[in-house]
């Protein structure tokens, strides 16, 4: 469970990120953070991630109080999240196995479980045959699977993903939330930040809209809808919910299902069965 | 610890991937500890040499040429007549006996010819040996107050005059040492800092997976260690030579005064190999630790750009 309670960020420089936010992500709930930039979005999981502490107020991830949490004490909880970034940041001149190993190797994880774990996490996002390339040459969208494949490999709690779709194709966007909503299913915490509108609209998902460093929307579609259409106008004088351009993500979703109807045993990560147990292999 | 093998090998693929740094800190590196070796080797000489002349508690007196045999005996009589408590000994050097020693030195020409002239040009002398070293300089003095005396020779007063240079040397060799230390020091932290900025995806990766700082922190102490471990290695090896060299040459100089002092280089490499591989280590562990704390601390890893 994660609970904000009272939660402000004030940064050194003047900045006020965050203004009182209230809210309580529940156990294996999926939850959309949306906003411009600049509301607040990257404080929000900042402060999850334990990078930031806030300046006034209390954050519990998992039991744990995050703003009386010793610094000694933030690797191991860093431990429970699965980040994902929008750049990927998969390292060059590791292959795709050696960089998921990477995140197990520098907790201490020994070599004999590492060999079984990762082609596991790989097989769930379909990457077995990846295993031997270097990141350079997969796609964007298979770039992001392996990161999220490495989130997935010391068997996060919650997973994080910070604008995941953000530099991968519409069809590979629409994929990667599937993903995430299959892991989900699974019983993983999945928070995504984006500003993808019309991508959360595919969805029916929990949506958080920030704006300018408080929550002005918190609820199912419909509220969504509404917020949407109240955020909107006001975004699109500042220019900021226009680019980019919006994408139609339904045309996605009607091509996906009927392509997980067709290949469904092939695609180990279109069945939904692969993913009861992410981290049943301990 | 498990990782004791994989932390090394990072430490070392460190090195592979920023080959020209890492030659680049080793050189540097090697140099100041070249100038620490010399200037530690330097000291050690004047060190040993000004000792032993001190310890030299021999007096030469040497009398008068026309002193006769009577006058001879009687300087013996009075040396002796200084005391128990002052003097060891008192020895007569016949200067025939003396002469013909010093010929024997001579390669035969010259000898040959020394020998023709049928003259010995070197007075009779005592060797007086001092007991209490601290009365040596009272010793000399009232030995020089004797009659048929032409010349007293001691080298307490050229360890005098080397007593000031030791001092300077001691000061210049030490200020030498810690000065370049901190440099050493200097170098390997900046030579960290480039490869900890060169792999800042990966401690980005490794903070949002959860490392603890000091499993980051290990592959560039390992770095530094191994950085200082070569660079003082190969300036022992280099101390080493350019001793052996400097010591042909000097001490053909050094051997004319009195006795000869041979300070053998290997007697002191074990320290040396110890003190640079310390160095190393030391530069390493604390070179790195500063310089990677600066930098965690400094860097969040959700900005990874910039």
């Amino acid at each position: 469970m994660i609970q904000f309670s009272n939660v402000s960020k004030k940064y050194d420089n003047g900045t006020h990120a965050l203004k009182d936010i209230n809210l309580t992500i529940d156990k294996g709930e999926f939850v959309f953070v949306v906003g411009s930039s600049g509301a607040g979005k990257s404080t929000f999981l900042k402060l999850m991630m334990r990078e930031e502490v806030p300046s006034s107020g209390s954050i519990i991830v998992e039991d744990k109080d995050l703003t009386k949490m010793k610094k000694r004490e933030i690797p191991k909880f860093r431990r429970k999240l699965g980040i994902v970034f929008q750049d990927f940041r998969l390292i060059p001149n590791m292959t795709v196995f050696d960089n998921v190993a990477f995140a197990m190797r520098v907790i201490g994880t020994k070599e004999k479980k590492i060999r079984r774990r990762v082609p596991y996490v790989l097989s769930l996002m379909g990457l077995n045959e990846k295993a031997r390339n270097y990141p350079q040459e997969l796609s964007g969208g298979e770039q992001q699977r392996v990161a999220l494949a490495r989130a997935l490999a010391n068997n996060a709690e919650i997973i994080i993903a910070d604008e995941p779709t953000g530099n991968v194709d519409p069809q590979m966007s629409y994929e990667i939330v599937d993903l995430l909503m299959r892991l989900n299913e699974a019983g993983t915490t999945v928070i995504m930040v984006t500003h993808e509108h019309s991508l959360v609209r595919c969805f029916d998902k929990r949506v958080i809209i920030l704006d300018k460093g408080t929550v002005v929307a918190d609820g199912g579609s419909l509220i969504r809808e509404a917020a949407t259409s109240h955020i909107n106008p006001i975004s699109e004088i500042s220019n900021e919910y226009v680019v980019p351009p919006e994408e139609d993500y339904s045309a996605y979703a009607a091509q996906n299902a009927a392509a997980s109807q067709t290949a469904e045993n092939s695609e180990p990560v279109e069945t939904s069965e692969e993913f009861i147990v992410p981290g049943g292999e301990d | 610890m498990g990782n004791i093998g994989y932390l090394t090998k990072e430490g070392f693929r460190n090195l592979r991937v920023n080959k020209l740094m890492t030659v680049a800190s080793i050189t540097v590196l090697f140099s100041c500890l070249m100038l620490i070796g010399i200037a530690f080797m330097l000291l050690v000489n004047i060190e040993a040499f000004i000792s032993g002349i001190e310890s030299e508690n021999v007096i030469m007196v040497y009398a008068e040429m026309d002193t006769g045999e009577y006058d001879y005996v009687k300087l013996g009589n009075d040396l002796r007549a200084l005391g128990n408590e002052k003097i060891a000994s008192v020895e007569s050097i016949d200067k025939d006996v003396a002469y013909q020693e010093i010929l024997s030195e001579m390669d035969e020409q010259l000898k040959n010819y020394l020998g023709s002239l049928n003259e010995n040009p070197l007075p009779d002398a005592y060797r007086v040996t001092v007991k209490d070293m601290s009365r040596f300089e009272e010793v000399v003095s009232e030995i020089k107050l004797l009659d048929n005396i032409q010349r007293v020779y001691e080298n307490s007063t050229l360890a005098r005059q080397l007593e000031g240079i030791r001092t300077s040397v001691q000061y210049i060799s030490i200020g030498m040492i810690a000065l370049l230390f901190i440099v050493s020091l200097f170098i390997i932290s900046n030579t960290i800092k480039v490869t900890m900025f060169s792999r800042r995806l990966e401690i980005s990766i490794m903070k949002s997976v959860g490392a603890t700082n000091s499993f980051i922190r290990m592959p560039f102490m390992v770095e530094g260690i191994i950085i200082g471990i070569i660079a003082g290695l190969l300036a022992t090896a280099a101390v080493w030579g350019i001793y052996e060299f400097a010591l042909g040459s000097f001490t053909s100089v050094l051997s004319g005064f009195g006795k000869e002092i041979q300070i053998d280089f290997l007697d002191y490499a074990p320290y040396l190999v110890a003190a640079f591989v310390g160095i190393g280590i030391f530069t390493g562990v604390f070179g790195s630790a500063t310089s990677i704390r600066k930098y965690l601390k400094e860097r969040k890893f959700v900005e990874l750009e910039d």
